[in-house]
């Protein structure tokens, strides 16, 4: 055995709800027997993206607000990775929201989980875009409303650092869905932060668990749209697999039309010379 | 050879966006090519889809140039704003095809040697063919009768640039062309008409520089591209879009530059060669990734097309002011390469070598281009493709892991350079970041491991100085002036130096390749002389105070500069340098 990095214990304060991610996430990596060396754990910036430190996967710390590029291009690059893009709602719905939008759009096999905890912890508790607090005049942004609004997103859930079973099954549903080639799987957690935002006693009660409502149909977009902003008219969350549909990836239409993985090529110039030399026939004067 | 017989050919055709300038100029270039002229093609548009005056630029030369001449021999004009717009760049004893059209042209700005030749295109195309499109076809036919070019030839040429086009739509065309040249043969005299040279044909490809970048990438095993569109990069995407399905290559548009690098860096981080492309305003936003790159030690090539700055600047005009960005930019100490090819075969040799180098030395590799090396075209040899060779990354797989009792990313070595083991190989387990970190990749801030890193991070780039390719060098390696320029400077220098060698004023010329690191060459050759011009593209001499910050001996330096958005001309900068020689002269009198 090749003896490679310790992971090191989280740098999270004593009943932040990200250890419950952590746990979840390595929870169904047992359970679906994906090894270490399979999986590839992109970080962003904050609290959350220092999750990629505390497994033993591969691991990548992204810029603020890039992991999901860098994620689109590991997924393209090679699509036998199961890769977990991971960060908080600063990263993702800030300064990254453009680039969620575009993974909704786009739809790569990336599991993308979000933890949502309503500030900024790491810079020590500065708003974030889904701060719910009477002080501030802006309205709280609603990334599963966000996801459902835009046409090609293919699977989109919350979960609870508090519900652990729940997330765990979350988890791995959002790691089937890559792994059947449909597509880019959200997950929004809600993952308090005890020190600056101490969501625990606000969220209480008022999360609702659609897997567990009768005549919910997680594959109807606009059923599940009016049920999202149901809930949030009476001020609660919808949580569990909201929604998810058939499609294809990138990476998976690639594998279907023939091509390989872009990290199996033989990219030797030999392996091309007659391709290169058609298209350089076409400058000749 | 007859007295007007033409070695070397500037011809412009001008009018508004749509008139068909450069049809004309397509003709005319295969018409040139097969009488073995060297061609040089240039563009001048404004930054708009449709409308707005456009000028397309070819020059035809029995010698390679590499810019266009000082004067315009042939002027095709569509308009009264055309020839406005050229008049005091007209030769002595040029001509003007003018689409008189909509009137007689008013030549008050033209000297009284200008010979005009003013035929109705336009009314003509419609009267005879009830379309004004064909106004192209018409001129041309014009044109290949002032050149004295035998009919049979001129319409094989016409039919090739049509050759795409159904069969109506070529006939119509050829009547046009023959309706223009009766008309000329009836207006312009015989013995006045000009006879082009005739040389043997060499086997010459045209291409711009930013098709054979994207070129140079693929064959050197580049696979994945991501980019957002930017004048005047946009080609390379395009490009690598439409032929990267042959290679089972990914050429992706992302939603922006942010995405485009951030996606070349992903893919980059399995092992697969990745490239991003963009100009000056892309090449700013992309600043925090190229440092990340340079920091958590991913090999990424990223070219940037400078055009006029600052900010949106004049995106359709050259410069060369991105070069304290593209040397400097970014926060904090990283090692980083800057490669400037000044013509196709330089973007071709430079983009395989980046490519390979971005693997060995696992950092950022910049491309430097510039507007006019992106997207003008010239006629150079075909590329060696048997050539090219891959150098690899010190890649470790599964079965070399197997044998190493532990494995550190970012294990501190003699030349700095880490063994890789890239994601999805087993036992390759790492942490990849951009913050500081000890040898497994652990966030650390302990101030020997920070000396250690940054010292190996850069000793990267210092142990491997050998990789970076040298510049062009030509001219009198004797000579006490050098000249010294990068990308488009090289073809005006080239003409420029041959001028002055004529007129006795012997110059040795250097044009770098490697702008950073500062490689012993180019201050070699600086010190090799009393005096080195550094001429470029900018306001504020970046190319000649970079080389001063290097160690260049400033009484050695002197600058000649320009930023209006057009290109030295070889005329131009014979004058700078023979003013600057005379200034001198006249200090130490």
């Amino acid at each position: 055995m090749t003896r490679t990095y310790e992971p090191n214990e989280p740098i999270w304060c004593a009943g932040c709800g990200h250890y419950g991610v952590r746990n979840a996430l390595l929870a169904a990596f047992r359970q679906m027997q994906i090894e270490s060396h399979q999986a590839m754990v992109l970080a962003g910036i904050g609290c959350a993206g220092t999750l990629q430190n505390n497994v033993s996967a591969y691991g990548y710390h992204a810029l603020h607000g890039r992991v999901l590029p860098a994620a689109t291009g590991v997924k393209l690059a090679n699509p036998r990775l199961e890769v977990i893009a991971v960060g908080g709602d600063g990263d993702g719905y800030a300064i990254g929201c453009g680039h969620l939008i575009h993974s909704f759009k786009r739809n790569p096999g990336v599991v993308y989980i979000l933890m949502n905890n309503g500030t900024y912890g790491l810079t020590k508790g500065q708003h974030s875009p889904t701060a719910d607090d009477e002080g501030i005049a802006e309205q709280v942004l609603d990334g599963i409303q966000l996801g459902l609004s835009i046409p090609g997103s293919s699977f989109i859930a919350r979960g609870s650092s508090a519900s652990p079973v729940q997330l765990e099954a979350l988890i791995v549903a959002a790691i089937e869905h890559t792994r059947a080639g449909l597509g880019f799987a959200f997950l929004e957690v809600l993952s308090p932060c005890v020190t600056y935002n101490d969501t625990y006693p606000a969220w209480a009660g008022r999360m609702v668990n659609v897997d567990e409502l009768a005549d919910y149909d997680s594959d109807n977009r606009v059923g599940a749209f009016a049920t999202v902003n149901g809930l949030l008219a009476e001020n609660r969350f919808a949580t569990g697999l909201i929604f998810k549909q058939g499609g294809s990836s990138p990476e998976r239409r690639r594998l279907d039309g023939g091509q390989a993985p872009l990290c199996d090529l033989d990219i030797s110039p030999g392996s091309h010379l007659s391709e290169f030399h058609e298209i350089m026939a076409g400058y000749e004067v | 050879m007859a007295a007007n017989e033409l070695t070397d050919l500037n011809v412009m055709v001008a009018g508004q966006g749509g008139d068909g300038s450069l049809t004309v100029i397509s003709a005319l270039t295969e018409l040139l090519a097969r009488r073995g002229y060297h061609l040089y093609m240039s563009r001048n548009v404004a930054s708009r889809i449709k409308g707005g005056h456009a000028a397309a630029m070819m020059r035809g030369s029995l010698l390679q140039r590499g810019c266009m001449g000082d004067h315009i021999d042939l002027l095709v004009a569509f308009d009264q704003e055309a020839v406005d717009m050229a008049a005091t760049r007209m030769a002595a004893e040029s001509i003007i095809i003018f689409d008189s059209s909509d009137g007689a042209l008013g030549r008050d700005a033209l000297a009284k040697t200008v010979r005009v030749v003013e035929v109705p295109f336009g009314r003509f195309a419609v009267r005879d063919l009830r379309r004004d499109l064909f106004k192209n076809s018409l001129s041309f036919g014009v044109l290949s009768h002032i050149l004295s070019i035998d009919e049979a030839e001129a319409i094989n040429c016409l039919h090739h640039t049509f050759r795409r086009l159904p069969k109506d739509a070529v006939a119509a065309n050829t009547r046009a062309f023959n309706s223009g040249r009766q008309y000329a043969s009836e207006l312009y005299p015989r013995q006045d008409r000009w006879i082009l040279a005739e040389a043997e044909r060499s086997e010459q490809l045209l291409i711009n520089g930013n098709d054979a970048v994207a070129v140079g990438f693929m064959l050197a095993g580049g696979r994945f591209f991501a980019g957002y569109p930017i004048t005047p990069a946009t080609e390379i995407l395009e490009w690598l879009q439409k032929h990267s399905s042959r290679f089972e290559a990914v050429a992706m548009q992302a939603e922006g530059e942010l995405a485009a690098i951030d996606m070349a860096l992903g893919a980059a981080m399995t092992g697969v060669r990745s490239m991003t492309a963009t100009s000056g305003p892309g090449f700013a936003l992309m600043q925090e990734t190229i440092s990340h790159a340079g920091s958590a030690e991913i090999p990424l090539v990223v070219v940037n097309c400078q055009r006029a700055g600052p900010s949106t600047g004049m995106p359709t005009k050259p410069e060369q002011s991105d070069i304290d960005m593209m040397v400097f930019g970014a926060n904090g100490d990283f090692p980083r390469v800057v490669l400037a090819p000044g013509e196709p075969r330089d973007c071709f040799e430079l983009s395989v070598l980046a490519t390979n180098l971005a693997q060995q030395l696992q950092c950022p590799v910049i491309l430097a281009l510039d507007q006019a090396v992106s997207q003008n075209a010239s006629t150079i040899e075909p590329f060696d493709l048997d050539a090219v060779q891959l150098q690899h990354a010190k890649q470790l797989d599964a079965s070399e892991l197997r044998q190493m009792s532990e494995y550190r990313r970012y294990q501190v070595t003699a030349d700095g350079v880490s063994p890789w083991a890239v994601p999805g190989t087993p036992g390759g387990e790492s942490l990849v970041t951009g913050n500081e970190r000890n040898e497994w990749g652990q966030v650390s801030s302990d101030p020997e491991n920070r000396r250690t890193m940054v010292d190996k991070r850069q000793r990267k780039l210092d142990s491997n100085l050998q990789l970076l390719p040298r510049g062009n060098s030509w001219g009198d390696a004797d000579a006490s002036i050098g000249l010294l320029g990068i990308g488009m400077q090289k073809g005006v220098i080239e003409e420029a130096q041959q001028r002055l060698a004529a007129a006795g004023l012997g110059i040795k010329c250097l044009q770098p390749r490697t702008i950073w690191p500062v490689i012993d060459e180019t201050l070699d050759f600086i010190h090799s002389c009393e005096r080195v011009y550094v001429i470029e593209h900018n306001q504020g001499g970046q190319l000649a105070r970079l080389l001063l910050a290097a160690g260049a001996s400033e009484a050695c330096i002197g600058s000649i500069r320009k930023y209006d958005g057009e290109p030295f001309s070889p005329g131009d900068l014979c004058s700078e340098i023979r003013q600057a020689e005379a200034d001198r002269l006249g200090e130490t009198a």
